[in-house]
């Protein structure tokens, strides 16, 4: 089912995608997350939960629900969507120092190679833009980012690492983002934040939200060590 | 409020879960949960607990513990060998235990897992609403032995007076344990062209590496002949996707919820809970379904359950009229 906006499509018995196909990506990623919220607070019956990304949402069902009429519901409220409005009128900015790779450790120096770059131009435009938190994601609520703009897309590790540690800033295709959680992980990894992304005492574990803006600054050793540790938060 | 505990003996590789944090995924989390969730919802149904109260998730290993109250329990999902104080007692029943009673759960068959519920359930922490485990979190995990688990209610034994056992048939729908795992085309069906179809040519082979993330097996391996780059998307549960390497993975209820792999196919809801059943070594077949049909059979399924329950809810009330008309107070 599609209408001038979004593509509908089940995934399974128990989840639809939708795709929004507006033509512009920062409408496509307000019309999901503008959708997301309007399912929040509609509690409609049988939808488990939405999840959000940057130009659709999947919404899991409970196995007794009908997608068919979940799709037709869905086409007519997605019309009523208010996707020019920001998706906060606020938003907070994190400041997040990072240890860059420079002990060769990471996968700075091959990210550098396969771009043409020097490893300063990589840390250069990887720490210059304000990126905007476009939505949620794995592991333990990663901050899902726009990537650096780089010559070139930045491929998947052929074998993906078993254990990616917590803390890591990483990159993939047009993307980037931090680990607030270890994990396996195909991203190419940059270099580390000394901060503690994750916190189990508060819900949702992890301090920012779509909409907000995320900086990276790159930082030695010693500051490293000396924030090693402290707990994320806006500036 | 607790009225006792279980005092784990051997612990095998048992946690304590419920039917998962569904609230997560929209905060990056995985719901996580019973990996056979029909399983859970009868062990809990036979001992009259709502479908979401904390159980115990056996895999594979033997489990031992004994109460310092009296309980009722019930065992479902694999082929579980059940003793209390010594004595053979059935799967699928509910089962009473007395303060002291040893309790084992040996030699699982026919499956991997087998589901333990408690009348009353467990005190245990909750996070975004749900008990069950997060390994990339670092919530909750394995039990160990000599831990104890706070029971919230205690039962009196529900044996008969005259004959130690029980007079009742509560028709326990039965599971096919065939591994025959029905999926419907994914929403990126169309990256693969003609080799989508390889799905379905072969057995496949459920590796060692599996685990609640997802199942790997070696098989006929379709191709992504699309390219150009995939952004991070919400991923359903029962995603079948073909990683860089020489394997199918087939995510389960502990997946990254976000992911850039295309969509081959979806495991129905109901086929996930004969995945959980899977063991490494062990074969299994797809079977390409309409949507429709899967819906269909899932809606089938959970009918089956809600007249369990409504059985077991009957059986309850007789013995609670029976046990007050004898000793003039309630048993349940």
């Amino acid at each position: 089912m599609s209408s001038a906006s979004v593509v509908i499509s089940s995934s399974g018995n128990t989840a639809l995608r939708v795709a929004a196909v507006t033509g512009d990506r920062e409408t496509d990623w307000r019309l999901v997350h503008h959708l997301a919220r309007f399912l929040d607070a509609a509690h409609v019956p049988g939808i488990e939960c939405v999840i959000p990304t940057y130009d659709a949402a999947l919404i899991e069902v409970e196995p007794t629900a009908s997608l068919e009429q979940l799709a037709g519901f869905l086409s007519h409220a997605i019309g009523s969507l208010p996707v020019e409005r920001p998706l906060t009128d606020s938003p907070r900015t994190f400041d997040v120092p990072v240890l860059y790779d420079l002990d060769d450790e990471l996968d700075l120096a091959s990210v550098a190679r396969a771009q043409g770059l020097t490893v300063a131009d990589v840390i250069r435009l990887h720490s210059e833009p304000t990126y905007v938190v476009r939505c949620l994601g794995a592991p333990g609520g990663s901050p899902m980012l726009d990537g650096p703009a780089f010559p070139a897309p930045v491929p998947r590790l052929a074998s993906p690492r078993a254990h990616v540690p917590q803390g890591v800033v990483s990159v993939a295709g047009r993307q980037a983002t931090i680990t607030p959680a270890a994990a396996p992980g195909g991203w190419a990894l940059l270099g580390r934040t000394p901060l503690s992304v994750l916190d189990l005492d508060t819900e949702p574990f992890v301090p920012y939200a779509p909409g907000d803006l995320i900086r990276f600054r790159p930082i030695e050793r010693d500051e490293y060590d000396s924030l090693l540790g402290t707990r994320m938060a806006a500036s | 409020m607790s009225a006792g505990a279980l005092t784990i003996v051997e612990a095998g590789s048992t946690q304590v879960t419920d039917l998962g944090r569904t609230a997560g995924p929209r905060y990056g989390v995985p719901a996580n949960g019973a990996l056979d969730q029909r399983s859970a919802r009868i062990a809990n149904i036979l001992v009259g607990n709502p479908a979401g109260a904390a159980l115990l998730e056996i895999t594979a290993l033997d489990l031992e513990f004994t109460a310092d109250v009296d309980i009722l329990i019930a065992v479902s999902g694999a082929d579980a060998h059940l003793t209390v104080g010594g004595v053979e007692r059935p799967n699928n029943q509910p089962v009473s235990v007395l303060a002291g009673e040893p309790v084992a759960v040996r030699h699982l068959q026919r499956g991997l897992r087998a589901y333990l519920a408690v009348r009353g359930s467990f005190d245990v922490p909750l996070l975004l609403g749900s008990c069950a485990p997060d390994s990339v979190l670092g919530f909750g995990g394995r039990l160990a032995a000599g831990d104890t688990v706070p029971v919230r209610r205690a039962t009196p034994p529900i044996v008969n007076d005259h004959f130690r056992a029980e007079l009742y048939r509560l028709g326990v729908p039965e599971t096919a344990m065939d591994f025959v795992v029905d999926v419907t085309d994914g929403p990126d069906i169309a990256d693969f062209g003609d080799t989508a179809a390889r799905l379905f040519d072969a057995p496949y082979l459920v590796t060692p590496t599996s685990n609640h993330i997802g199942l790997r097996m070696t098989g006929p391996l379709p191709e992504r002949l699309a390219t150009g780059e995939v952004l991070s998307r919400g991923v359903p549960v029962g995603a079948v996707e073909v990683p860089p390497g020489d394997e199918l993975l087939v995510l389960h209820r502990g997946r990254g919820v976000t992911a850039g792999y295309p969509v081959l196919a979806v495991v129905a809801s109901y086929s996930l809970d004969v995945l959980a059943q899977v063991r490494p070594g062990q074969r299994l077949r797809f079977r390409r379904v309409a949507a429709e049909a899967a819906a269909s059979r899932a809606r089938i399924e959970r009918a089956e359950l809600d007249s369990l329950r409504h059985r077991v809810d009957a059986v309850f009330a007789a013995l609670d009229a029976l046990f007050v008309s004898n000793h003039g107070r309630t048993l349940l």
